[in-house]
């Protein structure tokens, strides 16, 4: 016996097709790994750190999604490569409600375009680049103040 | 809106005590154009060099290209709202000194990137190998945050293009294009009976060194709008844009978009062009929603046939393009869109982030993960110990002989996305 | 430089042995060329030679895969080639896979290069372009000269060890390898050129083509799942022990249909799972975590589903080709829909 397995493809079939309620929603959740978040009290959202990678920041939030969070920043923000850069911060919505579809294939895709970089080379961290470090750290708060700056709007 | 370019062919670049153009060649008072630069009391110092076609000359990291113009007739001056007094462009008269560029390069983050070689491999690659280059090397106060350097760093090069550009000003021009986009209904009744065309030019704007002006507006900011395709020839658009150096659309990509000349090549013959809608890329979702509403909402505006979608950057912008392709196709109206790839370095993986079946017509500037091997060169411009840290580089980029191990991704406009290149992939 | 020495492989037919009466021809090889062989060689010239040809009757091979690959294999290496070229086939069905499975065995088993030919829409063509270079022909024999043009030089190039260029450029079949080269027109005005074609409904080709999606619109939700029939169909390999229909492990060339009236439970000793491409010691185990008909019949004892269909629906989805899956997809649809079946539960692996 497995109840588990048979649980969850019983709710999934109850998940899939529920209109999700549209709405802008003012509330936000970063999830980050961004060191730079800890210190800074800018960004007025909650505020969810993670110590760990540029791909388990988008595992969470791929978890939030299931939980019925959506997706409110594109998770490859910025065109610095999955492997190049370690930090990683994307908005989700507060409220939750079904699941959104859109969300879960926009995460999905993002997780593996991820792993389709993490095969090459990884370009950060190597030769001690503490400063190189705190570009990467820069580029990523900003990118995702801009889109806080558009959610507040 | 008409608008003529004159072009005058320049064929080398020198240093000289008087700036000049003269037997196609410019000439260059260092001193004069330092203390232009100096005026901004972000740049602590500014030095000079010059790139020439065939040379054995790297230069890295580059910032942006941009074409040295100045308006000879008609209203405004090149790059409205940023260079010159806000004032609508792309009328009457400008003059180009064709075969130059102004090259910038700094260190604005330690990752910045880009590279162009003006011979060997790499200068196949990037369309900036062919332009006799004046490199600008500007150094920032101390302690200057990353976004004001990079505006100081884009400031100094729009202000030495547009410097240039002033020596052209009564100069009798080697070559004149007529570009013409009359108004909607003028066009319809000039061709009737053709193909009415439009184009969809996206820009990148998630934030910071991934930004671009529009008349001097940072387009994140903006709802998608319109401009007459001539406009841009004038520096309406200019790039803010530093990182991901294969795809990214510097200011000289913008002055010389060529979707928009190809398009006008074809006006009047096999197709109506009728005008271009500009977009942004923002990271926020909803933007991207309600930018894409918007192309597709103003394309059905102008009643056209047809549009081609110019993409910018990887990752993020590969949903807009995918959003405002199928938008619009859902409106009856079909779409040719221009991309590029990171299939990986074997070339095996899937080349896009997002993907719709209504994307039935994919132009492609190439893989951007491609392996190349850039021989040394005799003389760096700029800082070659950045190759381990540059896009497209990585750990022992740098080998001890002097050449370089990198995608293409680290070479300036390798994979453009406007089309500028012969680079495909299949 | 030594010419390559090449091996060259053919059905019955080509070499003259007879038509479909003589398909179950068996392996044998000739020294030298046969049929088609002689264009190839001459096509050659002086950088390689067509040094022995294998013959192969096209029921055989199909029909005795594993054995007549193994033969076929046996005599190839006996030529000791420095390269294979199969067929090539056009659009005969059974050549192209024959043609397809020799050469992608030649690369892997005795690493050698070894090219083939086939018209786009054989069926050797989807199950072989990823492992091998299939050069694109036209549709019959009388396309062989062309054939010959683009598969002799290219399988020299192959031989020498030299760079293969793009798809397009080299006329094999795109294998979703993406490979760089430079076009003669800018990408703006091929976009402009791509576009004209577009409106003016003339043919034109991608340069990038989308992955292929099949994606199927969500039905509205049930109104109410109580009262509602819920069928179970898997691609996941389950079937009673034993596997009574012979579905195979992959590549399924068909699929089951399994009363289940009166089971409440699939267990170790009643069900078991016939797929060969995942680790079937927890499914083996208990057939539920699979197919999951325990809980349904819960749900269905306390009334939250209105019952559970008679009949499960069982293949395997490893290796199954898509064209098949459609067409059980298909058939078992009908069936449900006549039964009255409300919803499906569909697993995978």
């Amino acid at each position: 016996m497995n109840r588990a397995k048979g649980v969850v493809l019983f709710a999934l079939c109850f998940v899939f097709g529920r209109k999700q309620s549209s709405g802008k929603e003012r509330y936000l959740i970063l999830i980050t790994n961004n060191p730079k978040f800890q210190s800074d009290p800018e960004p007025r959202c909650d505020t969810e750190y993670i110590a760990g990678s540029y791909r388990d920041v988008l595992i969470l939030v791929r978890d939030r999604i299931h939980q019925g969070h959506r997706l409110l920043s594109h998770p490859l923000s910025g065109s610095v490569k999955p492997n190049e850069t370690p930090y990683k911060s994307i908005l989700i919505s507060k409220n939750t409600g079904g699941l959104d579809m859109d969300s879960l294939q926009i995460i999905e895709d993002s997780i593996s375009t991820c792993d389709k970089f993490m095969q090459n080379p990884i370009k950060y961290g190597h030769n001690n680049q503490d400063a190189l470090l705190a570009d990467f750290s820069e580029v990523d708060y900003r990118l995702i103040v801009a889109a806080i700056a558009s959610a507040s709007r | 809106m008409k608008l003529e370019l004159g072009n005058i062919f320049i064929h080398d670049i020198q240093f000289d005590d008087l700036s000049r153009v003269e037997n196609g060649v410019l000439y260059i008072n260092e001193e004069e154009l330092r203390e232009h630069l100096l005026e901004d009391e972000n740049i602590s110092s500014v030095s000079f060099d010059i790139a020439k076609p065939g040379e054995s000359v790297r230069i890295m990291p580059v910032k942006d290209v941009i074409e040295p113009r100045v308006k000879v007739e008609g209203r405004g001056g090149v790059f409205p709202g940023v260079i010159s007094k806000v004032d609508t462009v792309g009328s009457g008269r400008t003059n180009v000194l064709k075969g130059a560029a102004v090259v910038t390069t700094g260190t604005i983050v330690g990752f910045q990137e880009g590279i162009i070689d003006m011979s060997g491999p790499g200068a196949d690659y990037t369309p900036f190998s062919k332009l006799n280059n004046l490199v600008v090397i500007c150094e920032p106060v101390e302690g200057l945050k990353q976004h004001a350097h990079e505006k100081a760093v884009r400031f100094a090069g729009l202000k030495a293009a547009a410097y240039l550009g002033r020596l052209a000003k009564d100069l009798e021009a080697d070559e004149v294009e007529s570009f013409e986009t009359p108004s909607l209904i003028e066009s319809f009744r000039q061709y009737p009976d053709l193909p009415r065309v439009a184009y969809v030019q996206m820009l990148q704007t998630q934030g910071l060194l991934h930004d671009t002006y529009v008349y001097g507006v940072d387009m994140k900011q903006s709802i998608t709008t319109m401009l007459y395709p001539t406009e841009l020839m004038d520096g309406a658009i200019i790039s803010g844009n530093c990182v991901s150096a294969c795809d990214k659309n510097t200011t000289y990509h913008h002055l010389n978009n060529p979707v928009i000349r190809d398009l006008y090549a074809r006006h009047g013959k096999e197709l109506n062009f009728v005008g271009m809608i500009i977009t942004n890329e923002n990271v926020y979702l909803a933007d991207k929603e309600r930018s894409s509403d918007w192309s597709a909402k103003l394309a059905e505006f102008l009643g056209v046939d047809g549009v081609i979608i110019s993409q910018e950057g990887f990752g993020n912008p590969d949903t807009d393009l995918i959003m405002n392709c199928k938008k619009i196709e859902a409106k009856g109206i079909k779409t040719v869109i221009i991309t590029d790839e990171y299939a990986g370095r074997d070339g095996a993986s899937q080349s896009l982030a997002d993907a719709d079946i209504s994307a039935n017509a994919v132009v492609t500037g190439g893989n951007a993960n491609m392996v190349v091997n850039l021989p040394p060169m005799e003389k760096v411009i700029g800082h070659v110990k950045l190759a381990d840290t540059i896009a497209g580089g990585f750990d022992g980029s740098l080998q001890p002989d002097g050449s370089i191990v990198v995608e293409l991704q680290a070479i300036t406009g390798a994979t453009n996305e406007l089309g500028f290149n012969r680079l495909s992939a299949r | 430089m030594a010419k390559f020495r090449v091996v060259h492989y053919i059905n019955q037919f080509f070499a003259q042995v007879g038509g479909e009466e003589k398909a179950d021809h068996r392996p044998e090889s000739r020294e030298g060329f046969v049929g088609p062989g002689m264009a190839f060689n001459a096509a050659f010239g002086d950088k390689a030679e067509i040094v022995g040809t294998v013959i192969c009757g096209d029921s055989y091979f199909n029909e005795n895969l594993e054995t007549a690959t193994k033969e076929v294999l046996g005599l190839i290496s006996s030529f000791k080639p420095d390269l294979v070229i199969a067929g090539p086939a056009f659009n005969a069905g059974r050549y192209g896979m024959a043609c397809g499975t020799v050469a992608a065995a030649v690369e892997r088993e005795l690493d050698i290069p070894a090219i083939t030919g086939m018209y786009k829409e054989n069926p050797g063509v989807d199950s072989f372009k990823k492992d091998i270079y299939i050069i694109e022909t036209k549709n019959s024999a009388a396309g062989m000269r062309d054939a010959v043009k683009v598969m002799a030089p290219f399988a020299l190039k192959l031989a020498a060890g030299e760079e293969i260029g793009a798809s397009v450029e080299e006329g094999y079949i795109p294998n979703g390898i993406r490979v760089n080269f430079f076009e003669e027109k800018r990408g703006s005005e091929r976009a402009v050129d791509m576009l004209l074609a577009k409106l003016a409904g003339k043919p034109f080709t991608t340069e990038f083509p989308m992955p292929d999606f099949d994606r199927v619109e969500p039905k509205p939700a049930i109104v109410d799942i109580s009262k509602a029939t819920i069928a179970l169909v898997t691609s996941g390999g389950i079937v009673p022990k034993g596997n009574p229909d012979r579905i195979e492990s992959s590549s399924a060339s068909k699929y089951g249909k399994y009363d289940i009236e009166g089971v409440f439970d699939l267990t170790e000793s009643t069900y078991e799972t016939a797929h060969g491409g995942y680790d079937p010691v927890y499914a083996n185990l208990d057939a539920d975590r699979v197919l999951p008909v325990d809980i349904l019949r819960e749900y269905e004892k306390d009334g939250k589903i209105g019952k559970l269909h008679r009949y499960f629906y069982s293949t395997t989805g490893n290796g199954t080709a898509v064209a098949s899956a459609k067409a059980y997809a298909a058939a078992i649809g009908k069936e449900l829909v006549a039964d009255g079946v409300d919803a499906v539960i569909l697993t995978s692996t």
